[in-house]
């Protein structure tokens, strides 16, 4: 447990370190200020436009931080050869996966977590500059809980990234696998229902199809539910057995992924 | 001499530069005229492309329905019909993409039925409201108010009325607006307080003062009306034309209508304008 807990902050370390990172804080905070202006171009459901674009914009920040720097993290250990000298301490390749892991999980969290702080502070300076009746859906809890939601939709992101990196050792195709993870997981549930709906009326599928459908559902993982940005812009909060459900939901593909990851990895052999 | 020579090379690219972006922009210019929104990406494309940002997308789209209407509006030119066609799938795409998204169902009602006479289709959009807005009284009421004011069915008025009525925040005048439906035809007043409810909550200014143009409107031809009322308690005849009521002295001269129409006199006593209350076309 210490050496993972060694090797993700030493993770952590290296990622904070990266310059990419202060760039994606720098354009994410510019976004942030922005805000203050868009916002004010609408003109009626202030609130629900403002908490749009803070959550959007942390949003798109952890996805740039995952797919530019967290994946170079990973890669750059066995690109520069630097894994050898971890896993030539007593460390196994599990820990190793672990520790990695859970350093980009920090480096996301902590990240994120500074621009949550920021966007509060945005929020206030437009909700004190405005009537509060533009404001009247508005809600921190929601607004706090889209975000819990987000961190957990990251929480299985890097764990894809992971599990593409155990795979390869070319960080471009890790970006290339885990991006189309993204991008399927976003829409997977528009498919299926679909496919359950839409294409039965219009007769425009096969047996095969629906089969296919049906089963690739639960391979990928359905990124979708993770985006309550809608709802919390709109001041409805979501069920606390529904958010616990999601949140095992995050924990459980992620650990499946982290073990088939280490398994994956286990038998690589590093050249 | 390098230094010279740099610069030269800058001053060159520098005056390229400006010319191209000139160019380029009396270009774009053009093109945005043409087409800003005659073209609508189907919901079923920017729905699932939109990924985790369907919210942003929505608001990003609305956006562009109100700088395009306003644009319209501040260059007191026409919409076609094609493209309020296209206004019309832009809303329809905005509550696809967010269908809790409440500036898109009020710009339906402000638009597409005031400002177009859509009625039909701003009916579909504030329907769709009610299926995920089920606790707001304004969608009841607006649909209420178009059938009663635009399509005279006060049999399906006085039904969106009662809904609206039994909802929070639904001012008692709406429940009494329904009673007497069945008695009395409509009345100038009514639009002036749909009106002044709509407006209740917008912060945009050029939207206002066209809404508060309309308000005048209405105000006039409802004061024109109270003195029509008056000849007829004197003269016991409807005036034959709106000078009657100047040369019988109830009025000083025939107010103007702010849409550069004119107020008229129908039998039963009752006003309206040429212009529909529609800014005139080019």
């Amino acid at each position: 447990m210490k050496r993972i807990q060694a090797l993700a902050i030493l993770t952590f370390k290296e990622g904070i370190r990266d310059r990419a990172l202060y760039g994606i804080t720098i354009m994410a905070v510019m976004m942030l200020l922005a805000t203050i202006l868009l916002t004010n171009l609408f003109g009626h459901e202030l609130g629900k436009v403002m908490v749009d674009l803070c959550l959007s914009t942390i949003a798109f920040a952890g996805l740039l931080l995952t797919f530019f720097v967290n994946i170079n993290l990973m890669a750059k250990d066995i690109d520069k050869r630097t894994v050898y000298s971890v896993l030539s301490k007593p460390f196994s390749r599990t820990e190793y996966i672990m520790g990695k892991y859970f350093g980009l999980i920090l480096l996301v969290f902590v990240s994120l977590f500074l621009l949550v702080v920021f966007s509060t502070g945005i929020i206030f300076i437009i909700k004190s500059a405005d009537a509060s009746l533009y404001f009247k859906d508005f809600s921190w809890i929601c607004y706090f809980q889209a975000f819990a939601f987000q961190l957990m939709m990251f929480v299985l992101l890097n764990a894809v990234i992971i599990f593409f990196s155990s795979i390869t050792s070319s960080s471009f195709l890790t970006l290339i696998f885990s991006l189309s993870v993204y991008v399927t997981g976003q829409s997977i549930e528009e498919v299926v229902s679909f496919f359950k709906k839409e294409a039965l009326v219009y007769n425009i599928t096969s047996p095969v199809n629906q089969f296919v459908v049906e089963y690739l559902q639960y391979v990928f993982p359905n990124l979708s539910a993770f985006d309550i940005k809608m709802f919390a812009s709109h001041g409805k909060l979501i069920s606390i057995s529904h958010t616990l459900s999601l949140f095992g939901y995050s924990i459980v593909y992620s650990a499946l992924l982290l073990f088939f990851a280490s398994l994956i990895f286990n038998k690589r052999e590093l050249k | 001499m390098k230094a010279g020579k740099s610069l030269l090379v800058f001053i060159f690219l520098l005056g390229v530069f400006v010319f191209f972006s000139g160019s380029l922009e009396k270009k774009r210019e053009r093109l945005l005229m043409s087409n800003f929104v005659e073209y609508t990406i189907p919901s079923k494309l920017i729905v699932p492309a939109s990924l985790e940002f369907k919210g942003l997308s929505s608001d990003f789209l609305l956006f562009k329905f109100m700088t395009y209407i306003g644009g319209k509006v501040a260059q007191k030119s026409n919409i076609s019909d094609e493209q309020w066609t296209s206004l019309v799938s832009t809303l329809e795409t905005i509550t696809d993409l967010d269908p809790y998204f409440w500036d898109a169902y009020l710009f339906s009602e402000m638009f597409l039925a005031w400002g177009a006479g859509r009625i039909k289709e701003a009916n579909q959009l504030l329907l769709k409201g009610t299926r995920y807005l089920p606790e707001n009284y304004r969608l009841f009421y607006y649909l209420g108010f178009n059938y009663y004011y635009f399509l005279k069915d006060n049999k399906s008025a006085s039904r969106y009325f009662m809904e609206a009525a039994k909802l929070p925040g639904c001012s008692s005048y709406v429940a009494r607006l329904a009673a007497r439906l069945s008695v009395y035809s409509f009345q100038h007043r009514d639009g002036i307080v749909f009106l002044q409810d709509m407006l209740k909550n917008t912060k945009d200014k050029s939207v206002r003062d066209q809404f508060e143009m309309r308000i005048l409107t209405l105000e006039k031809m409802e004061f024109l009306e109270k003195k029509i009322d008056k000849y007829e308690r004197i003269y016991r005849t409807y005036p034959n034309s709106l000078n009657d009521l100047v040369v019988s002295g109830l009025i000083d001269k025939i107010p103007e209508d702010p849409y550069g129409g004119k107020f008229m006199i129908m039998q039963n006593g009752r006003v309206y304008t040429t212009s529909n209350m529609l800014t005139k076309t080019e």
